[in-house]
């Protein structure tokens, strides 16, 4: 089977092609090009997958080109990091197929989008199957722009060319770092490949200096991409694109690829401590960062955008604390369940065409399978016992400790706290209460929309389980098998998991008494719980506290954050981009057209450098 | 000297330059006796047919060792058959282009732009093809004076005329700045032929004039950095390219350049070689930080006054100054992947900017305009045509699976090979980044905006030919670069470059 694992990419590349010949007399029959040619990739992968459960690891590849007197391949290596990874990729990319053909219906653009999707699936794909860096990288740009036709897909709204034209331009600028430390290691290895590299590393050729800096300019490449501080900005406004889109690549693949990167590149972050506590202390300030700029949207697309940053921070935190398989289990357990998130967003969008929660409202009623579903997800990212993002972040959280970074985890506890709060202030403003839209009549979505945010919904629930300390450790098991993963230790501290619990349980506890309780009896409390109200005196002054201090603090912390993300973060950002207006527009001044200024400009040049040598050449000393 | 030294010459090996040449006289003579009201549009085939042959008989003597006529005036080596290559594919797409552009219109002067590019292309062969001062300079005088009446052809258009007076005259400039280098050289060393002014820079004794030495480099460079349109020298290119017809346009930004890299390499590299510089150091070595100095401004104005162009060929005007930057940068850090680097980049950048041009003939004369605008919703109007101009873009951009990926990378590549230059490394890939922005501009006009105008833009047999073929190239370059990489290793043997005919 291996050697045939090279055709998994090509099938959506060969959609992409035939929507492009054939697209506009296929008309809605596109979809059913796109969905195929995604379902042979999701069976293949799984084949994959399975196969490389027993078997060895599997590289193929031939010269591509020759620079100098090196030579540099190009083809396709399965381990079982990228085998994991294709099947989630092409898991999520067939559901998302199937999803679209419901939610795009009716769109005259049908064929281009899912052309679109087939590039973006051609490109992720590829990217997990590269043997090395420069494939990698050339495939992480491919994947750039696909995602940059479909942010830009309502091209009609000139909030969603901006973000498109956003969205390319700050990953790009991470991906300079991620340029340049790949030259640098290439120079200093003479390779590209990572085999190559990680001997290079093992065996001490490198200097340790050189070692923590190409490391660090290749986490640059991933911030840009995972959406991490400084260069997160692009992530949330990137939700103007279609949801599906939203799902497949600002959840659970492509901003997943700056992880990956990590995780794959990761004997080299595992040779630099001073390299691993940048990923770690960047991944956890950002996880609480967004979790808290979170708690106060008000577009229901824009609460799951930030929240993917900050999940996308905790992977980054367990890279960087030695957690590499607590790492790779959040990324595959966050893929499931928020893609989930994102696809019942979209499902309630398609209800009631808004994405303002404010006028959203009483919808579980209405929307039998989104709102259990919704409830799942979550519920899982929550951290909500036994559900899968239980067990992957309980694991992230036990790995920063034994780390010993104990700022970081007491930062990754309060982000839990926050994450369920805002997950859950989520479901009970848009679910619960009375419905405040102008919609008149709210359906739920066909099946062809429901069925994959069902299989996405199972796995959001059982996803945990390969990874448990008391079921079975078989992730750790299957990573552990590649020469590069190190593991991580299995005996965690059980009162890690019990904190987590009891703080996630506090988040959904506190959503529920200020977003939901209104609606309830004024006597639920203590009906309930007796106990609590005993201690809770009175409700009224347990609201002033409520609202004092959560309310107000959370409003204030989360607004001060937003503060320094708006005019700091955005601000450095700005003025680099106006700066480099001012230059443009003070070059274009000198050009005025009159030709003795541009040979005056031509005679300075040469008298200047001419002067300069002299000086600088001690003429006249 | 002897009629048998003469005749004992391998005149055979003058082939290409010959059948330009004959070309050119026979389009002349065609052009002057053909009936007033005749069309002269049918010349561009006869044209094209004289570079085809020239190609066929290029590659028929791919095989040929060093070949020297009359003391290197006319030198056939590695460097001058690889380069030379390109001067002709060229050339030949641009003859292409041109049969196309403006066929519709009554114009008179449509053979004479024929034969002088004929011209053009045969000082520029010549510059490729010498190893003597003298040569040099005819060939690199044939090729401006040719370019200057290109230029402002369209007599009665008022741009193209202010294009060719701004041109004729910062050529001047440049000419007398190049022949001011080239003399204190000369009067160094006493000589002509580059081989030994190479030995006589090589000799102790010029070492009482070593400032004055790197002042003959610095002049010369900056002379001939008039035909790459480089800071200093770069001011005259976006009202020129503005002004001049777009073939014209075309022909200037590629082949023009090209040459103008072509002389640069050979005359500054073989002669100066082994000179000593003002310290310790090497010639080469000491002047290094003022090249890439030069080379960095280059893509700095470059890229960032693009950013400020709403008109599509001035736009491309500044993108041209910063891709000349770029390939000034293996140069200026004199790598040992300098060759390889520069030339397929320069054969790269011939099909993405050719390409560019295409498209931008046939939108412009379709709107009438050439503001960015008329590129607005292309992609509905015609995907085809926008598809090719997203992948010709994007390779400019250098974006990956693209010719322009590869020659960056090479670039980039070289600038790091030979040490610390990380600092123009580090400006190169920072205003590559700049220029995303201007380039994704073009495509989100196609892509992300409604059309302003309706009706498809229909694409005549001679540009489709071009656009076919650039875009075919520049994939095929960018996805299997080996193929011409592998060609470039196994025809030219660059040892030949710096050593002398025996």
């Amino acid at each position: 089977m291996m050697q045939y694992a090279w055709l998994i990419p090509l099938m959506p590349l060969l959609s992409f092609i035939l929507l492009l010949l054939l697209g506009k007399k296929l008309k809605e029959a596109s979809a059913y090009v796109g969905i195929w040619l995604t379902a042979v990739p999701l069976v293949m992968s799984f084949i994959v997958f399975f196969g490389q459960w027993g078997g060895e690891s599997y590289k193929a590849e031939g010269t591509w080109l020759t620079i100098g007197h090196a030579v540099i391949t190009f083809g396709i290596e399965i381990n079982p990091l990228n085998s994991l990874m294709l099947v989630i990729v092409s898991l999520v990319s067939f559901l998302v197929h199937l999803y679209s053909k419901g939610y795009m219906n009716g769109d005259e653009r049908v064929p281009v989008f899912f052309a679109y999707l087939g590039l973006f699936t051609f490109a992720m794909l590829g990217l997990v199957m590269s043997p090395n860096l420069l494939q990698l990288y050339m495939f992480w740009e491919l994947v750039g722009l696909g995602s940059f036709l479909l942010i830009g897909y309502y091209y009609f709204k000139p909030e969603a060319r901006q973000a498109a034209k956003k969205a390319f331009i700050m990953t790009r600028i991470g991906d300079v770092g991620l340029f340049i430390g790949m030259i640098l290691l290439f120079w200093q290895v003479g390779s590209f490949e990572f085999d190559d590299i990680f001997k290079a590393v093992a065996s001490h050729e490198m200097t340790h200096a050189m070692i923590t800096l190409t490391a660090i300019l290749i986490f640059v490449g991933a911030i840009g991409k995972s959406g991490q501080l400084p260069l997160h900005t692009w992530l949330p406004d990137a939700m103007e694109g279609p949801t599906p889109v939203s799902a497949l690549i600002h959840a659970a693949t492509m901003v997943a690829a700056g992880v990956y990167l990590v995780a794959t590149m990761y004997p080299l972050f595992a040779a630099s401590t001073a390299a691993l506590t940048t990923v770690a202390v960047v991944g956890g300030v950002t996880a609480i960062f967004a979790a808290s700029i979170g708690l106060m949207q008000k577009d229901i697309k824009r609460v799951l955008a930030y929240s993917t940053v900050s999940q996308l921070g905790y992977m980054m935190l367990a890279l960087g604390s030695g957690g590499y398989v607590a790492g790779v289990f959040h990324l595959t357990t966050h893929a499931f369940f928020k893609a989930l998130l994102f696809l019942a967003a979209g499902s309630v969008i398609h209800a009631v065409h808004t994405q303002d929660i404010e006028k959203m409202g009483g919808l579980y009623r209405k929307l039998k399978r989104t709102g259990p579903l919704f409830l799942i997800g979550a519920l899982a990212i929550s951290g909500f016992p036994l559900l899968s993002g239980f067990f992957s972040k309980d694991q992230i959280l036990a790995a920063t400790y034994e780390d010993g970074r104990f700022g970081l985890f007491w930062l990754a506890i309060i982000a839990a706290f926050f994450t369920a709060f805002y997950m859950f202030r989520l479901f009970f403003m848009v679910f619960t209460g009375e419905f405040r839209g102008a919609a008149k009549e709210v359906h739920e979505s066909p099946g062809v929309m429901t069925f994959p945010m069902i299989v996405l919904g199972i796995l959001a629930v059982l996803a945990g389980y390969v990874n448990t300390s008391w079921f079975g450790t078989f992730l750790s098991d299957y990573l552990g098998k590649g020469e590069v993963a190190p593991l991580a230790s299995n005996h965690e501290p059980i009162w890690i998991s019990v904190v987590a619990t009891l703080v996630s349980l506090l988040g959904i506890f506190m959503a529920y008494l200020i977003y939901k309780k209104g609606s309830l009896s004024r006597d639920w409390l203590s009906r309930h719980l007796p106990s609590l109200s005993s201690v809770v005196y009175n409700k009224y002054y347990i609201d002033e506290v409520y609202h004092a201090v959560i309310v107000r603090g959370v409003r204030a912390f989360s607004y001060g954050w937003s503060l320094i993300d708006r005019y700091i973060v955005e601000g450095i950002v700005n003025g680099a981009v106006a700066l480099v207006h001012w230059l443009a527009k003070l070059g274009s001044k000198c050009q005025n057209g009159q030709v003795q200024t541009y040979g005056a400009v031509a005679f300075v040049g040469l008298v200047l450098l001419l002067l300069i040598f002299a000086v600088s050449g001690g003429y006249f000393s | 000297m002897e009629l048998e030294t003469i005749r004992s010459y391998d005149w055979g090996i003058m082939a290409p330059e010959l059948i330009i040449l004959g070309a050119a006289t026979i389009l002349s003579l065609a052009d002057l006796l053909m009936p007033k009201k005749a069309s002269r549009r049918y010349l561009a085939i006869f044209a094209f047919l004289g570079v085809a042959c020239a190609l066929v008989a290029l590659f028929m003597q791919l095989d040929n060792g060093v070949i020297s006529i009359l003391a290197d005036t006319y030198r056939f080596d590695s460097f001058s058959k690889a380069f030379k290559l390109l001067f002709l594919i060229g050339t030949g797409l641009i003859l292409l282009l041109a049969f196309d552009d403006r066929k519709g219109e009554r114009d008179e002067y449509r053979g004479e732009f024929y034969y002088l590019l004929l011209t053009a292309l045969l000082g520029a062969m010549m510059m490729a093809s010498s190893a003597d001062m003298i040569t040099l300079f005819v060939g690199l005088e044939l090729l401006s004076l040719s370019s200057y009446i290109m230029a402002g052809l369209r007599k009665r258009d008022r741009q193209s005329n202010e294009a060719a007076f701004k041109y004729v005259v910062n050529g001047g400039i440049s000419t007398a700045i190049t022949l001011f280098g080239m003399s204190y050289i000369f009067g160094l060393t006493g000589e002509t032929n580059l081989y030994a002014i190479q030995n006589a820079l090589g000799d102790p004794t010029i070492l009482q004039n070593q400032f004055l030495l790197v002042f003959a480099f610095l002049i010369t460079f900056v002379g001939l950095s008039f035909k790459i349109a480089t800071v200093p020298f770069q001011m005259w290119a976006p009202d020129v390219y503005h002004g001049a017809p777009i073939p014209v346009t075309a022909f200037l930004s590629v082949v023009s350049k090209a040459a103008g890299f072509v002389i640069m390499i050979r005359f500054l590299l073989v002669t100066f070689i082994a000179a000593p510089g003002v310290a310790e150091k090497p010639l080469l070595q000491e002047v290094q930080p003022y090249l890439a100095i030069l080379a960095g401004a280059s893509m700095i104005i470059g890229n960032l006054i693009a950013l400020r162009q709403r008109n599509i060929k001035r736009m491309f005007a500044y993108s041209s100054i910063a891709q000349a930057g770029y390939i000034l940068v293996p140069f200026a850090v004199i790598s040992g992947l300098m060759f390889e680097a520069v030339w397929f980049y320069l054969l790269a950048y011939l099909f993405m900017n050719i390409g560019v041009f295409a498209i931008i003939q046939l939108v412009t004369a379709k709107s009438g305009s050439t503001d960015i605008s008329s590129f607005a919703g292309l992609y509905r109007r015609s995907p085809w045509i926008a598809v090719c101009m997203t992948i010709f873009v994007l390779s400019l951009a250098g974006f990956p699976a693209t010719a322009g990926f590869i020659g960056k990378f090479g670039i980039f590549m070289s600038a790091l090979s030979t040490g610390a230059h990380y600092w123009l490394a580090g400006i190169m890939i920072a205003t590559t980044v700049v220029s995303y922005f201007y380039y994704f501009n073009v495509i989100g006009q196609m892509f992300f905006r409604s059309e302003e105008e309706a009706g498809k833009v229909s694409i005549p047999g001679g540009v489709l030919t071009v656009t076919a073929v650039c875009v075919i190239s520049t994939l095929v370059l960018g996805i299997l670069p080996h193929t011409a990489l592998e060609f470039f290793y196994n025809q030219f043997d660059l040892s030949q470059f710096f050593t002398p005919t025996k």
